[in-house]
């Protein structure tokens, strides 16, 4: 998309809300349902995702600043009120959280370079080489999945030989450019370009991402939206979440999806099942 | 291809150099090259299946642990890039952990030992592996007189065709002295286990249980094969939803996902079973469960006397022992604070005698599949084998020592004078990686092949349906040529003993091949030998259906006594318990980057040490998050940062292991402290094992303070923000859900 492009066409880029069928006829709309009775905070996905994307390891000091570069991260929360008055009877409770991919994404609109924008296979992309480091969008984000390159991570974090791991379909982020979880979209654009090749579209189970592929309780289930009978789809159908609705009218009792500050009116693409403790036990 | 404007494939196969004839391509075809006016060369010699630009996968086994899961490595180029599960190994199930992710960075990590080292004037200096084969041939070759208890080989975790190799070359010296140590050793555990179930590894079928009492049994973190656990959890918790209960005195990541989780005081695990035992019993359907003598002596473990030991609320035992009986069948599992105890094994014994009341046996609980090679599973590590080679260490009797896969110069409680023993060795050699504490008191030091540039094999003592061979081999070459592999030098030296039986095999390659393929009829394959191989170097795994075996129960070994309280030392008023990081266990993987800088699950903390305490605690004694403390035991003492942690007992501090290293390369030292080295010198009755959670400390505080760091934000809670939303169990609909988890 060229600028003058995007400047001409910047209303309809902008404002523009999800609306019902959006995807009816697209081919793509990748989406994410995460089983939360089903994940254990174990750290799998997210190393994963390090291993995947080039994530740097920031070291201790960093860190502390709160300039760790996880693109997925597990977040951790105790019970609360008299549920917490000595002990946590009911265990931990844990998030994995990640760019929420959202619909109508607070960050995009903020931009004032376009650097983030959505795809018409509704990925909130970030396109790292017109990505001015102004990190409006990561003040936007109200989910705080976007993270900044403080340092010249290139020329600290890989040591030699550790460079060699570095995955080449990724590029290695440089000083004052903003990143985020991408859904793992070099998986996805090798799988649409071979789909494409091949005169298909992608096949359910084909692609999926770092986190859903290491997950040993498979807790995440990620897929193509567009295609009603992925498993992803039939669980957000079944859930009775609409991607395009920020109010979930929900016929049946007993389920579990949910998506986090929905009232916000991000319209995300992940779908939290929530998780479930036998209160009798 | 049929056109004559096309390449013919034995044309291809030419170009590329595969045919191995660089020949010019003579004749008249109608293009260029099949005239042969241009030349088409490859592009730098490509191996088989290198196309620039194209990831493949090849299988192998991760080695980053004992579990064996089967893995895939993503290779590009020639460089091994990532790992991901073998969908065809029953262990992983195409599924993966943290510590497997991190594999990669035990090959290109940037501290690796790239040459050999040699003791010259009292300091390591490279040297040349000619000079290092030559000072290993004049010590343990051929005209070596060793032999017996003089010489001894000490590994971590070992199996497979390595752990045949090293007996091979210790029965040429007629030593028997493979001597296995494991700092996190279950051999108590395993004890009980064997006693009392007739197994000292039983299957443990999560999937098919209700209900799981887990005493601390970290199944889901640092168990035994966690990977698998998670999966068989995963089924456990689809409809009908299993509930699991957890009763510890440190939350574990398994007590973290506990429907109720109950705190105990350290060490009293066996009394709360033995009440729970007792109000089983009350019930006549039970009576005949166990024999008489033990019935009559668990009437004194009435819940008031129960509740009064272990610290657990007087209604708890009544509500978990019927919850026992609502749910069958149940799994009741001992753990590491249960069994890391002087009365351990007593312990693990009576949480196990729950499974023989309720009949568990034969339905969560199965012998493991009888296997074809059990000289090839791994042996299980002890602290007592440690102690004995100590011994004989300080005896003077051990002449040489050569150590792989084991560092307890780091990982040994402080009060075992191991490093001072082992001076006492003239001849120690450690095949390492990257040099660790204890490889830098070595006097030759050989740098190693990563296991992903080795062949291998690895036979879990965890199998958890039928027989899998894990087949480990190189994913790339080698990153530096002066490595080697760790199969390679012992064949070596074997070659040299006993030329005879290996002189037909020039390297470990053509050994285990040669060993796998003889393996052949075992595994009722119709394949060619060849073919045979081949097709497990490509699936990574060499399974054998096998039927799971029965357990042979038995009760009356476990031993009853009077319900005492613990008799406390005023000097050191608190309980110790050590905790074990998914992630780094025992501290050999503090050297990776992508754990050190991932949170702990349950603090958030990262590339640190800290301590633990309950926030009644703490606020008694006014201590805050950062405050150093000092953590005194009667064997030593440590100084870490406090951090306020609600999974304790109110009267134990935890400190998780693995941090504190000091020569285990950049990443990992001058991170944290290490808690191993205070432990107190007691052990378990029954098997003299070390009792890891039995030491008991004193907390001081210094006045010192500082910034933790870690990832949690300012608050812990969720403040109204629907973030992770919990819902009770009879309200969801879990029966009318897709379930997606592959079986």
């Amino acid at each position: 998309m060229s600028l003058s492009n995007l400047i001409k066409n910047w209303s309809s880029l902008r404002v523009k809300r999800p609306y019902q069928d959006q995807y009816k006829n697209a081919d793509y709309k990748w989406g994410m349902v995460i089983d939360l009775d089903s994940c254990t905070g174990c750290n799998a996905c997210t190393t994963a995702c390090y291993a995947e994307n080039n994530l740097p390891v920031v070291g201790k000091e960093s860190f502390s600043k709160g300039q760790a570069m996880h693109w997925l991260r597990i977040e951790r929360y105790w019970g609360e009120g008299t549920e917490l008055a000595q002990f946590p009877d009911h265990g931990a409770q844990f998030l994995p959280m990640m760019c929420q991919q959202c619909e109508s994404a607070p960050c995009e609109v903020v931009c004032p370079v376009g650097a983030t924008h959505h795809t018409p296979d509704g990925l909130n992309s970030q396109v790292y080489n017109r990505c001015i480091g102004s990190r409006y969008c990561s003040a936007n984000c109200p989910y705080k999945v976007r993270y900044f390159n403080w340092w010249q991570y290139p020329e600290r974090a890989w040591p030699n030989p550790l460079e060699k791991q570095l995955n080449p379909d990724v590029t290695v982020r440089s000083k004052g450019v903003m990143e985020k979880c991408t859904f793992c979209v070099q998986r996805l654009t090798a799988a649409k370009n071979q789909a494409r090749t091949d005169g298909r579209r992608v096949a359910d189970g084909e692609v999926t991402t770092a986190c859903a592929q290491a997950c040993p309780t498979s807790a995440i289930t990620f897929g193509n939206m567009a295609d009603s009978q992925s498993q992803v789809a039939k669980i957000w159908a079944r859930q009775q979440v609409e991607l395009a609705s920020d109010k979930q009218d929900k016929k049946d009792e007993g389920l579990r999806g949910y998506r986090i500050f929905e009232e916000l009116r991000t319209y995300p693409s992940v779908l939290y099942l929530e998780r479930v403790r036998n209160s009798d036990a | 291809m049929s056109g004559s404007n096309t390449i013919d494939r034995r044309d291809f196969l030419r170009v590329l150099g595969i045919s191995g004839a660089a020949a010019t391509l003579a004749g008249c075809g109608n293009t260029a090259i099949e005239s042969g006016v241009e030349k088409v060369q490859s592009y730098v010699q490509p191996e088989d299946f290198v196309v620039p630009g194209v990831g493949v996968y090849y299988a192998s086994t991760c080695a980053q642990c004992g579990s064996g899961c089967g893995v895939m490595g993503r290779v590009r180029e020639g460089r091994i890039l990532k790992l991901e599960g073998n969908t065809h190994s029953v262990i992983s199930g195409g599924k993966i952990c943290a510590l497997g992710q991190a594999a990669v960075q035990v090959h290109y990590n940037p501290d690796r030992l790239t040459t050999p080292l040699m003791r010259e004037g009292g300091e390591l200096k490279p040297t040349t592996w000619d000079k290092a084969m030559a000072t290993l041939t004049a010590r343990l070759g051929g005209e070596s007189t060793l032999k017996g208890a003089q010489i001894a080989f000490l590994t971590g975790e070992v199996s497979g065709h390595q752990k045949a190799l090293i007996g091979n070359f210790l029965d040429s010296f007629n030593s028997t002295h493979h001597v296995v140590y494991d700092a996190l050793s279950t051999a108590t555990g395993q004890a009980a286990s064997k006693a009392v179930l007739g197994a000292a590894q039983p299957l443990l079928q999560i999937d098919k249980a209700t209900l799981i009492l887990s005493f601390g049994n970290d199944f889901l973190g640092a168990g035994v094969s966690p990977v698998h656990m998670a999966a068989q959890y995963a089924r456990f918790r689809k409809a009908p939803r299993g509930t699991l209960i957890q009763i510890e005195p440190r939350m574990t990541l398994t007590g973290a996902n506990a429907d109720r989780w109950y705190a105990l005081k350290p060490g009293t695990e066996g009394v709360f079973a033995l009440g729970l035992a007792h109000a089983l019993l009350e019930h006549g359907q039970f009576a005949k469960t166990v024999p008489a003598p033990i019935v009559a002596a668990l009437k004194e473990y009435d819940k008031e006397t129960v509740s009064g030991i272990t610290g657990v609320h007087a209604d708890a035992i009544p509500h978990v022992a019927g919850m026992l009986m609502e749910h069958t069948p149940s799994l009741v599992l001992s753990g590491p604070s249960a069994e890391g105890q002087v009365n351990g094994a007593q312990n693990a014994a009576a949480i196990l005698l729950l499974n023989v009341i309720l009949g568990n046996a034969g339905k969560t609980l199965q012998g493991q599949a009888s296997h074809p090679f059990p000289q090839l599973i791994a042996s299980a590590g002890s602290y007592a084998a440690l102690t004995q080679l100590n011994n004989s260490m300080a005896s003077g009797q051990c002449q040489a020592l050569l150590i792989a896969g084991s560092n307890p110069i780091f990982s040994a409680p402080g009060f075992l004078p191991f490093a001072k023993s082992m001076e006492k060795v003239p001849f120690k050699v450690a095949l390492v990686t990257q040099v660790d504490e204890t490889a830098a008191q070595c006097d030759l030091v050989l740098p190693l092949h990563s296991p992903l540039e080795a062949f291998g094999s690895h036979v879990s003592s965890y199998q958890p349906r039928g027989v899998e061979i894990g087949i480990q081999q190189p994913l790339m070459e080698g990153l530096y040529p002066d490595t080697r592999a760790f199969g390679d030098i012992v064949l070596d030296l074997l070659r040299q003993r006993e030329p005879k039986n290996y002189k037909a095999f020039p390297d470990y390659y053509a050994y285990l091949k040669l060993a796998i393929t003889k393996a052949r009829p075992v595994f009722k394959s119709k394949l060619s030998d060849d073919d045979f191989w081949e097709d497990a170097l490509r699936s990574g795994v060499l399974q054998l259906d096998a039927a799971p075996t029965a357990l042979k129960t038995n009760a009356s070994v476990v031993v009853v006594s009077k319900p005492e309280k613990h008799v406390i030392d005023v000097r050191y008023p608190f309980y110790f318990v050590p905790s074990v990081r998914a992630d780094l266990r025992d501290g050999r993987h503090a050297n990776l980057p992508w754990l050190q800088e991932s949170p702990d699950s349950l603090t958030t903390i990262v590339w640190d040490s800290w301590v633990e305490i309950h926030p009644s605690t703490a606020a008694e004694m006014q201590i805050r998050e950062g405050d150093i403390l000092e953590v005194q035991s009667a064997s030593g003492s440590v100084r870490a940062k406090a951090y306020l942690f609600p999974g304790l007992q109110p009267d134990t501090v935890s400190m998780p292991l693995g941090q504190g290293h000091t020569a285990y390369g950049r990443y990992a030292n001058g991170m944290g402290v290490n808690p191993f080295k205070i432990l107190n010198p007691l052990f378990d009755a029954q098997t003299g094992e070390l009792a890891t959670h039995a030491t008991r400390v004193v907390i001081k505080k210094t006045g010192e303070h500082e910034l933790m760091v870690k990832d949690e934000g300012a608050t812990n809670l969720q403040q109204g923000r629907k973030l992770v939303a919990t819902v009770a169990a009879d309200q969801a609909e879990l029966a009318k859900e897709t379930s997606h988890v592959v079986e």
